[in-house]
């Protein structure tokens, strides 16, 4: 009886080895294969840009439910004209304010912005998330929500140059996008600006940032791969 | 007239439909009472350059129109509507939009319904397009669609939010239904457009199908409902019976009703008496009677004379025998016949014995005739009434001539006592010669005289003698009682051979087997029917005389049980040898007057006091 135990225990074991390693593969991203390597599995062009842009709108989602919190949290005035100063620490990053603008800039330019944004989002959210969890000033669900709005632009970086990488790969844009590999060289040196702007001010930038972000990607998705969904 | 600065406005909305382009309306207040202009400047975000409205009249009144080239995405618009008359302005406050923000699309536009069907029911395929002015293809906008549907009778609509898709199904239409349909549409973040125009849309009668499926199940069902009524109606009696089970009335045999209603009660209750009610027990009662005589024969006696005693007599003997005995059926008692096997023993006695010889030349002499018979048969008469269990049982019982000895008379009393003597006289009257009992024989009924002194047994009756009268069928009734076995039997064994009647062959012959004594008439005798023809009725002769012969199967069936009996045994088994050589000719007995009645063998018994007569093979 005992000689049975192991051996169906050990059978369980395998079994769920097994199963486990499956559900590993497949959790695990498809890499992206550059060159169609023999047994990757190749996403289209279209493919990315859906996932970008969905992870881009879950993005924007998350910020505008926080920014809306912090409204009625701190009741501020109506309008709050005095309030916004609005000196987010990104608006060094020149982004089209226009459907015409936007259209105009170029492929290139327009992945770099969307990029430089999100890298320059990366720290600031960060740290907000800090202050959330250490000020105990919001519920957890709040704290909750910066941690995923952190992690969300972390992961939304990285597929946007994945999107860069295959949209290079494809030659519908030129290589110069990667220069943006170092996040930190975009910042500007005053990067204490942001460490002064208050939660609620950082909360309006990343806002409009993330609608930008998402917006431009619709735009570039629209305009290489038009074919669904434009 | 009081005149004053003007009140201040108020910005209502601002709105943008494409994101391209906005628009504000503001509110003006008091005028004051002088004529008041409005102006509406604005801020941007990041600079402090104060602009004004570059369009005051493209959105109407009160509304300031920012153009495309005015206008900036996520940019902060710091706007403002100043009032101004004569006495005064007026400063709204600020307000401070993104256009982001703001966007309100227009209503979808070319809404179009049109029925389509599927698999013969019918859907409404709702189909538009996004607002011209809405840029959704580049990508700048992305819309999600809302429609909503209702019957033109109902209040309530029916929502169904599209998505990002143009075009919708709609099912579960109620056929000739008239729909309306509206569909109106948000960007990801703004404000709902609108409800497009009303699409009006009729929806065909699809009624037919269905009703056609109504009419198959109407007529399916009437017809099984028809059915079923009928059903009902014929067996209604049924259901009456069941539901209202009839009070039964009264069911006398002979009982009118009416008569009880007329109230003669006397025609009724003579109606009611039954003529053969209650039977008559007299009657019947002798037929259920069995009878059986039981003849010893004494072994002194010339006259050898076989007893052979049947099962049955045994059976009635003993105390024991009850039931087997007793009972209706009559196994034991109804079918026996005894037959005294005196024609053997009597041949065996003519051979062995002088006494029979004698008796036998008298009888050759005399008794050719059914003179001998009578007597026997007279002897076959007496009945020895067995009660046991209470019952009265006889048989006729054939039984040999007496014994002599038996000089006491005839205790009615004792019945097997009785037939021995009887049978004892009947010897003694054997051995003399005999009277003609002719006249005797010719009555149905024998009268033996008992007389120890005058053992004549054929005389006619006299005084002196006491008459017993014996039945030849089975109305012998025969007084008596149980008796010992071991009662007044002479020393010597005696046998009873008894004949049963077997039955009546169509022919119109009695067929007659031989009832098997058992062995020792102390008890323990047991019949043993051997289902053998043992005599055979061969007709009644014009004297009314019952020719008998018998029919041997070869066997020996002498019930000649006794060792003492055995040079009768001998003897009985030659003579049943002998006579059994299936020659009906040489068993020739003659016949014994009968009863008219006998012949019929109604009863099934016969006296076989004849049998015993004179042996001709």
């Amino acid at each position: 009886m005992p000689g049975n135990i192991r051996s169906v225990s050990f059978a369980w074991m395998v079994l769920v080895y097994l199963l486990f390693c499956s559900r590993r593969a497949s959790v695990g991203a498809a890499p992206i294969c550059a060159n169609a390597q023999a047994g990757c599995h190749v996403l289209s062009l279209a493919n990315l840009f859906d996932r970008v842009i969905q992870h881009s709108a879950r993005t924007h989602s998350i910020s505008n439910d926080l920014h809306s919190e912090f409204e009625q949290y701190f009741l501020p005035s109506k309008n709050h004209i005095g309030r916004v100063s609005r000196n987010c620490h990104t608006s060094s990053i020149l982004t089209p304010n226009g459907k015409d603008n936007a259209q105009r800039m170029a492929r290139e330019e327009l992945t770099e912005v969307i990029l430089k944004l999100l890298v320059a989002w990366r720290d600031p959210l960060w740290h907000f998330h800090q202050n959330m969890a250490h000020h105990h000033d919001f519920n957890n669900f709040s704290s909750n929500k910066a941690l995923e709005m952190s992690d969300m632009v972390h992961e939304l970086r990285k597929g946007v140059e994945k999107v860069a990488e295959k949209m290079q790969v494809l030659g519908i844009i030129s290589n110069t996008v990667s220069s943006l590999a170092s996040p930190e060289a975009s910042l500007p040196s005053d990067s204490a600006e942001w460490r002064l702007m208050k939660d609620y001010n950082l909360l309006s930038c990343f806002r409009r940032d993330s609608n930008k972000v998402q917006n431009y990607l619709k735009i570039l998705k629209c305009r290489i791969v038009p074919e669904h969904g434009c | 007239m009081f005149h004053s600065p003007p009140a201040k406005p108020g910005l209502t909305s601002c709105r943008s439909p494409e994101k391209e382009t906005f628009t504000c309306w503001w509110k003006p207040g008091s005028d004051g009472g002088l004529p008041t202009t409005h102006a509406l400047y604005y801020r941007k975000e990041s600079s402090e350059t104060v602009y004004e409205c570059p369009d005051y009249h493209t959105a109407g009144e009160n509304s300031c129109f920012f153009n495309k080239n005015d206008t900036s995405i996520w940019v902060n618009y710091n706007i403002t509507v100043v009032a101004t008359n004569a006495l005064g302005r007026a400063f709204s406050d600020p307000v401070e939009i993104d256009v982001v923000y703001i966007v309100k699309p227009n209503p979808p536009e070319k809404v179009t319904v049109t029925v389509m069907e599927d698999k013969g029911w019918p859907f409404l395929r709702v189909s538009w397009e996004p607002p011209h002015k809405a840029d959704t293809r580049s990508g700048w906008i992305t819309l999600i669609y809302e429609l909503r549907v209702k019957l033109e009778e109902e209040i309530d609509w029916e929502m169904h939010l599209a998505g990002q898709q143009k075009m919708f199904n709609i099912f579960s239409l109620r056929s000739g239904g008239k729909y309306l349909v509206e569909v109106r549409c948000k960007p990801d973040h703004g404000f709902w457009s609108e409800w497009s125009s009303t699409s009006y849309i009729k929806v065909p009668d699809y009624f037919h199908r269905e009703k056609s499926t109504w009419i198959l199940i109407t007529v399916f069902s009437t017809f099984t409902f028809l059915i079923l009524m009928w059903l009902l109606h014929m067996n209604r009696h049924n259901l009456k019976h069941c539901i209202l089970p009839p009070v039964p009335g009264p069911k006398i045999k002979g009982f009118d009703k009416q008569l009880l209603k007329n109230g003669k009660s006397n025609q009724i209750f003579s109606a009611l008496v039954v003529p053969d009610f209650p039977p008559a027990t007299s009657s019947n009662y002798e037929d259920f009677q069995v009878e059986y005589l039981e003849v010893y024969v004494r072994r002194e006696q010339e006259l050898v004379l076989e007893e052979s005693k049947d099962l049955h007599n045994s059976c009635l003997k003993s105390e024991s025998s009850t039931s087997d005995c007793d009972s209706g059926r009559g196994s034991c008692d109804s079918h026996t016949l005894l037959m005294a096997k005196c024609r053997e023993a009597k041949e065996g006695e003519r051979q062995t014995d002088r006494e029979c010889s004698p008796m036998r030349t008298e009888a050759q002499r005399r008794l050719k005739d059914w003179e001998e018979e009578a007597l026997n048969y007279a002897h076959a008469g007496i009945v020895s009434l067995e009660m046991s269990s209470g019952r009265v049982k006889t048989w006729p019982s054939v039984f040999s001539p007496l014994p002599r000895y038996s000089s006491s008379p005839l205790d009615q009393q004792s019945s097997l006592q009785m037939a021995k003597q009887l049978s004892l006289s009947t010897s003694s009257y054997l051995t003399q010669p005999g009277h003609s009992t002719k006249e005797a024989l010719g009555q149905s009924y024998w009268d033996l005289c008992l007389s120890s002194k005058q053992p004549h047994l054929l005389n006619p009756p006299t005084p002196v003698c006491r008459e017993l009268q014996a039945h030849s069928d089975v109305n012998i009734s025969s007084i008596g009682h149980k008796r010992a076995p071991a009662g007044p039997r002479s020393p010597a064994l005696h046998t009873t051979e008894y004949v049963e009647v077997q039955r009546v062959d169509n022919k119109d012959t009695l067929l007659l087997q031989p009832v098997v004594q058992g062995c020792g008439r102390m008890g323990g005798c047991f019949q043993m029917p051997h289902g053998e023809v043992y005599s055979k009725v061969k007709g009644v002769d014009s004297d009314n005389v019952l020719l008998l012969q018998r029919e041997g199967m070869g066997e020996d069936r002498c019930p000649c049980v006794e060792q003492e009996t055995n040079e009768v045994t001998g003897s009985c088994h030659k003579s049943c040898t002998v006579s059994t050589t299936q020659k009906p000719s040489g068993c020739i007995y003659t016949a014994v007057p009968v009863r008219d009645e006998m012949a019929t063998m109604a009863n099934g018994y016969v006296d076989t006091a004849t049998m015993c007569t004179l042996h001709t093979c």
